[in-house]
């Protein structure tokens, strides 16, 4: 079967104003149902890929096409999900995963059974009438990834999702978002400051480097699925940190920091 | 107040038992209040001075219960100073969103506003009663002129001050100005919204007080200074605390709002709301668990 391309960049840049180049001559095809990790240092434009896949800023040059569609704005199977929660204070869980629904004039009795169905999912069973402040950060994150099923996007991107969480908190987290997102449907890009997580993750790591923000290589993970955090201890799940690190110390040498 | 982090100047002060507690707000108050009456009571204090607590609670009895003079008053000036307050808030209010939505108006008109700040609104005064006359409408306007100010500010303060993601995530949600308006930028700016009310009340009470102290012929403040002109000082006195008297009432009605509008900022009120809103789906939508 042919694999079906989602997302597909070419010489993709995005400057912003004289100087900073945050994106240049990035090219990369993204099938249908992958897991893609974006790792590389702080300000390499990781989170500028982002936005520019979800079209909430415009290119400055190349080609990025959705689904064989030149992007042209946000589109609705796309959905994004923020280091912070991002949660309405003054909602309960189940009327901020209701947000998506409300916006688009689409609230009825199956979309809040959907929204119910997503806050067990997630593991909040009785936290749906709890308000942001009275739930932990792990928690407001939870209701932030059942508000991004609710949007029935099936191209989602995360940056840095679980970046502000403690170390066990994001491995479940993470185990937990791998359970949903896998199958050949939904189509995942992840941003990560974390080399062993972009590795455990993913289906291919790409490796992003600074000044100006390039996309310096394209691992693919062969690791079997579905993945077991006792792999990360193996000798293959290590010669892939080393290719991460390579690549990360291969460009910064000699750079200025 | 917030019960979040409400310690603020009562941290480290020990815990007492409520009688202990009552017991203490009894002794300072006996303190400030018998050292005084004594005081005035031996000739310490000239009483054309500093009136003894007792001259001016009678004056306040003869005032609410035996000549019942001071209601009329009291009522018009609450009624300026609402008046005041209603108008102030809706022009401050009024502009604040406008310049809020339009970028052109922000630039070129809102400087204006604050300009109007600086200028102590209270020296406005003579050109209000020469504007609008001597009856209530120049202490309406004062009242108004005086707390619209921290409205204006502070709401323009709150819906532009909108964290980034919040924004990002709602055009990523494909929402329009309007829906983003009413279901982020306005409740994200509702504390600080308050927090402004809150500043134009005072305000406005303010602004009536002096406005009939300039000139008038009903309200407090012109019944303090005839007691005053006459060297009645229990009167006056007494008018003072009718103001205060005022002054919390309005306060406290100030919180209650904070109160229930703001729940989301007090854990036992998120509790309580929570759970009815519960009951509302459940009574609605029936248990989708079950
Ligand atoms: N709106 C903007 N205007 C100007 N410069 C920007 C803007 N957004 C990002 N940049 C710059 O583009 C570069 C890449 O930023 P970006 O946020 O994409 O990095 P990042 O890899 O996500 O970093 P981090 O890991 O810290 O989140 C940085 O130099 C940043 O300062
Ligand atoms: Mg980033």
């Amino acid at each position: 079967m042919a694999e079906e391309l989602v997302i597909q960049g070419s010489a993709l840049g995005k400057q912003f104003g004289e100087n900073v180049i945050a994106v240049e001559d990035a090219n990369f095809t993204i099938p249908r149902g992958s897991f893609i990790s974006l790792v590389g240092p702080s300000g390499c434009g990781k989170s500028t890929l982002l936005r520019l896949i979800s079209g909430l800023i415009e290119k400055s040059g190349g080609d990025l096409l959705v689904r064989n569609a030149e992007v042209v704005g946000p589109r609705s199977d796309i959905g994004m999900m923020f280091q912070k929660a991002v949660l309405l204070d003054w909602r309960t869980s189940i009327e901020n995963v209701l947000l998506p629904d409300e916006i688009r004039g689409t609230i009825d009795t199956d979309a809040k059974k959907r929204a119910w169905d997503h806050l067990q999912l997630v593991g909040l069973k009785d936290f749906e009438f709890s308000f942001p402040r009275q739930l932990s950060g792990g928690m407001q994150q939870r209701v932030a990834l059942a508000r991004l099923l609710q949007t029935g996007a099936d191209i989602m991107l995360l940056d840095e999702p679980f970046g502000a969480l403690d170390e066990f908190t994001r491995e479940r987290l993470n185990d937990e978002l791998l359970r949903i997102v896998e199958g050949p449907d939904i189509t995942t890009i992840f941003v990560t400051h974390n080399i062993q997580e972009a590795i455990y993750l993913a289906d291919q790591v790409f490796v992003m480097t600074p000044r100006p923000g390039r996309i310096a290589a394209q691992i693919e993970i062969d690791l079997p699925t579905p993945r077991n955090i006792d792999m990360t201890t193996t000798p293959e799940f290590n010669d892939y940190v080393q290719q991460v690190r390579d690549v990360l110390a291969g460009h910064l040498d000699g750079q200025p920091l | 107040m917030s019960d979040i982090g409400s310690d603020g100047v009562l941290a480290g002060v020990k815990e007492l038992s409520p009688i202990q507690k009552l017991a203490m707000h009894g002794l300072v108050f006996l303190i400030i209040f018998g050292g005084w009456e004594v005081g005035a009571r031996l000739g310490y204090v000239n009483e054309l001075i500093l009136p003894a607590p007792t001259s001016i609670a009678y004056r306040l009895y003869e005032m609410f219960f035996v000549t019942g003079s001071i209601y009329w008053h009291y009522i018009i000036t609450m009624y300026e100073a609402t008046m005041g307050f209603i108008i102030g808030v809706s022009i401050g209010m009024g502009l604040a969103i406008t310049a809020a939505i339009s970028p052109v108006f922000r630039r070129y008109w809102a400087p204006y506003a604050v300009v109007f700040n600086v200028t102590p609104g209270i020296a406005v005064t003579p050109f209000i009663i020469a504007w609008f006359g001597f009856g209530w409408s120049s202490k309406i306007a004062l009242a108004a002129l005086v707390c619209f100010f921290p409205p204006f500010i502070n709401t323009l303060t709150g819906l532009l001050h909108i964290d980034k993601d919040a924004t990002e995530l709602f055009r990523s949600l494909g929402s329009t100005k309007k829906q983003f308006f009413w279901k982020c930028q306005i409740p994200s700016a509702l504390p600080i919204i308050i927090a402004g009310l809150k500043l134009a009340m005072t305000g406005a009470l303010i602004g009536t007080i002096v406005a009939q102290f300039f000139s008038a012929s009903e309200g407090v403040g012109i019944l303090m200074q005839r007691f005053a002109f006459r060297l009645n000082m229990d009167g006056s006195f007494a008018a003072l605390i009718v103001m205060s008297l005022m002054g919390l009432s309005l306060f406290t009605l100030m919180e209650y709002m904070d109160y229930k509008v703001l729940y989301w900022r007090r854990h036992s009120r998120m509790e309580e709301v929570g759970s009815k809103r519960k009951r509302k789906w459940l009574a609605e939508n029936g248990d989708f668990s079950a």
